[in-house]
This record gives C-alpha cells, sequence and structure tokens, in this order.
C-alpha cells in the first residue's frame, strides 16, 4: 500500500486516525438525527395538543397572546389567549405581567396543565421578538396605516419545526 | 508576516508604540459610541431598556470572538508550538471571561423588566453560562501548572475541546425553542434592527473590539516581561 | 498489539475493582448523596417523585467524577506510564483502556444501581429499563471526559477541586438528555431523541477523548 507513511509515528496517527474518524461521523449522524426533533424550552400551542400534555403536569407554553383575548379582574387575575397559526390555549395568571406583555405579543406561561387546553400559569414572561424599531417611525407607520403589530411573528419561522 | 512578529522580542518593538494609539481610539469610540446610545430613540416596545442592547450584544459578540481567537491560537501553539501564540491565547482568557461575564450581567438586567425573569434555563442562556465556565477552567488551569510549557500544552487542550460550545452558543436560538430572541442582524433579508439603532450598535461594536485590541497587547507584553523576569531570575539563581 | 492491550486492560480492571476499596468508595457516595435528598427536601412524595429522575442523574455524575482524580495519578508518579511508552500501545489506545476499566469499576456498577435509586426516590417504576440504559450511556461519557479532565490536571498542584471545574460543564449535556429521557418517558412521549443524544455523545467522547487524553498525557510526560 503506497499511501502507508513510512515512520513508525505517522503509522500510528493514521491509524487512530482511521478508527477514530468512523465514530465520529457515526456520533455526527446521530447527533443529527436527533436535532431533528427540538428539545423543548417550551410548547407551542399546536405541539401542545400534539404532544397530549397530561393534566396536572408543570410545563412552559409559548405563543402570541391572541388580540381581545385580555381580560383582566379587579383581584389581580389576568386571563388570555395564547394561539400560534393553528391552535389556541387558555392561560389564566394571577401576579404581575412583564413590561413588555400585551396583546399581540410573544410570551413564554410556565404552569400547571388543567385542561387539554387550559393552563393555569404561575409565571408569564415575555418573549421580545427580533426587531428593533424607534417609537416615532412606529407611531409613522400607524399614522399611514402601514404598521401591522407583531408583522415578523406571524411569517412562520424557518426553525421552528413541528415536535417529533 | 506572522513569522515576523513571532519573535517576542520584535513583536514587543513594533507594538509598543502602537498602544497609546489604539487606547486612544477605543477611548473616542466609546465616546462617541455612548453619546449614540443615549442619542438613539427609544424603542417602540422596550422603550429605554433597549439601550442596554447596545453593551449586551457586542459583549457576548467578544465573548465568543475571543474563544474562537484563543482556540486558533491553542491550536497554533500546539501543533507548531508556536510560543507566542501559547502566550498570546493565555493573555486573551481573562479578557474574553470579562466580556462574557457582562453579557451575562447585561441580560440578566435587560431580562428582568423585559421577559419578567433574569434568568432562564433556555438554550442561549445555559450555553452561554458554560462558556463563562470554560474560561474560568482555563484561567484555574493555567494558574495551577507551574511549568509555563505544560500549562499551556494543557489549556491549549482544554480550549480545543471547548470549541464544541461555541455553535452551540450561536445556533442554541434557532435549534430550540427559546426564550432568547433569534439573530436580528445577520439574517436573511437584512437586519431587522432600524438603522438609527444599527448604527450605535456597530459603533460600540467597533469600540469593544479595540478595547479588545489594546488590553490584549498590554497583557500579551506584561506577559512577556514576567516570563523574561522568571528566565533571568533563574539563571541568577544558578550563578 | 491485541495481546498487551488485553493484559492492560486486566491488570487495569483489577485495580479499578480491588484497589482502594473499589467501586464501594463511588457506591457509597452515591447512596449517601441519595439518602441526603429526602432528608434535605422533606419527604413530600409528590415533589420527590417529579424531581427523582433529575437528581439521580445529578448524584451519578457527582459520583463519576469521585475517582477520577486517580485515573492517571497512580501511574503516573510510579513511572508506570514511562514503562508503557516504551511497549507496542499508543497513549491513545491506553488512555482508552483506563477510561474503560474506570467505567467498567464505578460507572456500570452505579448505573446498575441507578434504577434502584430512582425508584427508592419515588420515580415511577416503569423509568427502571430506560433509566438503566441511560445510565450505561451517560456514564460511558463521564468516564471518557473525566479521563480528559484528569490528564490535563495531571501534575498540577490542586488536581481534584480543579477537575471538577474542567469537568463539570461538559457533564451537563449528558445530565440534560438523560433527565430529558426520563421527563419523556413519564409523558409516554417519544424517548428516542434523548437517548439518540446521548448515544451520540457517548460516541463523541468515544471519538475525540482518546485524542485529547494522548496529547495531554504526552504533554505531562515531556
Amino acid at each position: 500500500m503506497s499511501f502507508w507513511p513510512k515512520s513508525v509515528k505517522a503509522r500510528r496517527r493514521l491509524t487512530i486516525f482511521l478508527i477514530a474518524a468512523p465514530v465520529f461521523i457515526a456520533a455526527v449522524a446521530l447527533s443529527l438525527y436527533a436535532l431533528k426533533g427540538t428539545v423543548v424550552y417550551f410548547y407551542t400551542p399546536a405541539q401542545w395538543i400534539e404532544a397530549k400534555v397530561p393534566v396536572g403536569k408543570t410545563v412552559r407554553l409559548g405563543g402570541l397572546v391572541k388580540p381581545g383575548s385580555v381580560v383582566k379582574t379587579p383581584d389581580g387575575v389576568t386571563r388570555f389567549t395564547v394561539q400560534d397559526k393553528l391552535k389556541e390555549i387558555s392561560v389564566v395568571y394571577k401576579g404581575e405581567l412583564p413590561d413588555l406583555f400585551r396583546e399581540g405579543q410573544g410570551v413564554v406561561c410556565e404552569g400547571e396543565v388543567t385542561g387539554v387546553t387550559a393552563l393555569k400559569a404561575v409565571q408569564v414572561l415575555a418573549k421580545h421578538d427580533e426587531k428593533y424599531i424607534p417609537k416615532n417611525v412606529q407611531k409613522e407607520l400607524e399614522k399611514q396605516g402601514e404598521w401591522r403589530p407583531g408583522a415578523g411573528m406571524d411569517k412562520p419561522k424557518p426553525v421552528q419545526r413541528p415536535f417529533q | 508576516m506572522i513569522n515576523f512578529l513571532a519573535n517576542p522580542e520584535r513583536f514587543t518593538r513594533v507594538t509598543r508604540p502602537l498602544r497609546p494609539w489604539l487606547a486612544g481610539v477605543t477611548a473616542l469610540l466609546f465616546v462617541w459610541g455612548l453619546y449614540l446610545c443615549f442619542a438613539s430613540p427609544e424603542d417602540y416596545q422596550q422603550g429605554d431598556t433597549v439601550r442596554i442592547m447596545y453593551v449586551h450584544v457586542p459583549a457576548a459578540w467578544m465573548g465568543l470572538t475571543v474563544y474562537a481567537a484563543m482556540g486558533i491560537a491553542s491550536f497554533f501553539g500546539l501543533i507548531f508550538r508556536h510560543a507566542l501564540a501559547d502566550v498570546a491565547a493565555k493573555a486573551m482568557a481573562p479578557i474574553g471571561a470579562v466580556f462574557t461575564g457582562l453579557a451575562l450581567l447585561t441580560g440578566a438586567l435587560w431580562g428582568m423588566p423585559m421577559w419578567g425573569t433574569p434568568w432562564q434555563w433556555d438554550g442561549r442562556m445555559t450555553s452561554e453560562l458554560i462558556l463563562f465556565l470554560f474560561y474560568i477552567g482555563y484561567i484555574a488551569l493555567h494558574a495551577s501548572i507551574e511549568d509555563e510549557v505544560r500549562a499551556a500544552k494543557s489549556t491549549a487542550i482544554l480550549a480545543l475541546v471547548g470549541l464544541v460550545n461555541l455553535p452551540i452558543v450561536h445556533f442554541s436560538v434557532q435549534w430550540w425553542n427559546s426564550l432568547h430572541q433569534g439573530d436580528s442582524i445577520f439574517v436573511k433579508g437584512g437586519p431587522t434592527v432600524a438603522p438609527d439603532m444599527l448604527w450605535p450598535l456597530f459603533v460600540m461594536v467597533a469600540a469593544y473590539h479595540a478595547l479588545f485590541a489594546w488590553l490584549f497587547l498590554v497583557r500579551l507584553d506584561s506577559e512577556i516581561l514576567a516570563r523574561k523576569y522568571r528566565a533571568l531570575r533563574a539563571r541568577l539563581s544558578f550563578n | 498489539m491485541i495481546r498487551p492491550a488485553l493484559t492492560l486492560l486486566k491488570r487495569d480492571l483489577g485495580l479499578s475493582l480491588t484497589k482502594g476499596g473499589g467501586p464501594l468508595l463511588a457506591v457509597g457516595f452515591y447512596l449517601t448523596l441519595m439518602a441526603m435528598i429526602p432528608l434535605s427536601l422533606g419527604p413530600d412524595q409528590a415533589v420527590l417523585s417529579r424531581i427523582a429522575a433529575g437528581l439521580t442523574w445529578l448524584c451519578l455524575a457527582l459520583s463519576s467524577l469521585l475517582s477520577l482524580e486517580r485515573l492517571f495519578e497512580r501511574d503516573y508518579e510510579d513511572a508506570v506510564f514511562d514503562t508503557l511508552r516504551l511497549g507496542p500501545l499508543p497513549l491513545e489506545l491506553i488512555a482508552l483502556l483506563k477510561c474503560l476499566s474506570q467505567w467498567f469499576g464505578t460507572g456500570v456498577i452505579l448505573s446498575l444501581m441507578t434504577p434502584i435509586v430512582m425508584i427508592i426516590l419515588g420515580a415511577p417504576v416503569s423509568l427502571a429499563l430506560m433509566g438503566l440504559v441511560s445510565a450505561f450511556l451517560g456514564s460511558l461519557s463521564f468516564a471518557l471526559i473525566g479521563g480528559i479532565g484528569a490528564s490535563l490536571a495531571l501534575g498540577s498542584r490542586k488536581g481534584g477541586v480543579l477537575m471538577a471545574l474542567l469537568v463539570l460543564p461538559f457533564y451537563v449535556p449528558p445530565v440534560i438528555f438523560g433527565a430529558g429521557l426520563m421527563q419523556a418517558v413519564q409523558t409516554s412521549a417519544s424517548p428516542l431523541q434523548a437517548l439518540a443524544f446521548l448515544a451520540a455523545y457517548a460516541l463523541f467522547a468515544l471519538a475525540l477523548g482518546p485524542i485529547a487524553m494522548g496529547a495531554a498525557l504526552r504533554g505531562a510526560l515531556s
């Protein structure tokens, strides 16, 4: 074999490489396979329905606050609906809401599953989108009727793969 | 060029006159950048809190960049036995650690009002914390091995192994559902940051780079001096 | 090359199974940690059963760390490595064999106990099989990555603590995926993904670990 190096050291190095390479390739292949499903930090409503999250379990739910669904009662309880493009989940939460919380905003709610499409949240976090727009520009756009709240959020993100 | 500068003696001779200039450029960029930070408009959602972004994003980028540079320097040190590469990697580590710590800290400060929590164990934050731990581990390992040559070898291997974390930090917001927002600068279809806000960010990024370059040269020089001093002392104690 | 490798494996296995109490130390540590969990959290079964699987993984990671410090150090101090280096085996293979002996001596035994520990802590019995399989994979990664840490810390002044600092960040992914796997089984979701991650991580460690250890050992021996 002509490609086989002459020096002992180089031969040893090549052997080690030849043994390690297939193991490494197998590892890469396996992790690519594993990455096909997402590791869920939160469920989107559609993933939630598909995963059949059992009642009583503590989970995180992420999605957009459905416009017009937020109802605040005087005792500090907030009810709202979290939606994605396909499904909706209703959320009940008692406590302080973050600054960014508003209708159309992306949120992550953590709490106990109380029904097939119901969550009793103990924590509500606002998820910021990727857009940074000056306030006056946004007002200007609004005046011209060009502004679509959450415009960035309803185009499907290429990275949001469905849950297995 | 690299070979020319590989000689520590020559390296210090070339870079020492550069240092005051670099310090001046750093100061100017920071003054300009910080002015722009406060002169830039409020965000339509975040209000004034958006200004934290101008400190946070460059710090996080630098944390990654410095680690990558450390990995490259370690590689050259390990494979080509480059004396200056070892010193360079060692000199970079604490600077990178501070940038990463700053990114974590400012992220928490931003998260408290915006997300409603300073910390969540999502992919981006966890992997960034691990990056910080790598820096700490690297510094600790270097400090605990007395023999410089061996310390350089061991830490270089650690730095190379730690490189696997870099893509995880970068892609964490794409791979997993995360609380952290996705990339908004280098994305298809151009940045999703308004130009008025992009400018201060880029000036700050330039300022951070200049700061790094300056600190790096200072640390490199003092490390070379420290080694020279140790070598001299060792020689004196023999005579 | 096969015969010297087998001889070395036999010697190291014997050492890791008998010397200094063998696996007893790690096992004792594992059980003590386990016992401290309900004592520190209070005996609330509902809380315990929810966190049992995750805590078991944490205990497994910490117990795997315990005996790593001596993995290369003994042979390094006794100059056994210098002798081994003259032989036909490459340092990479020597390091791999030592890690595998370490794994058999502690990891495998701890893995065998893992389902029991989980169930005692209050995890449902249905987790037992997956707990066992995942613990095998996880502890293999722990042993190999621990080997990298041990070879890097070789000859440094604060070996033990330093090693924990170097190695624990690398233990994070198996802990995440292992605990995630347990959760997937508990919620009857598909465990395949987490299992694939665990296996992939072990394979990565298997492919790259010996190369890193070889380089580090060569550095320490020169």
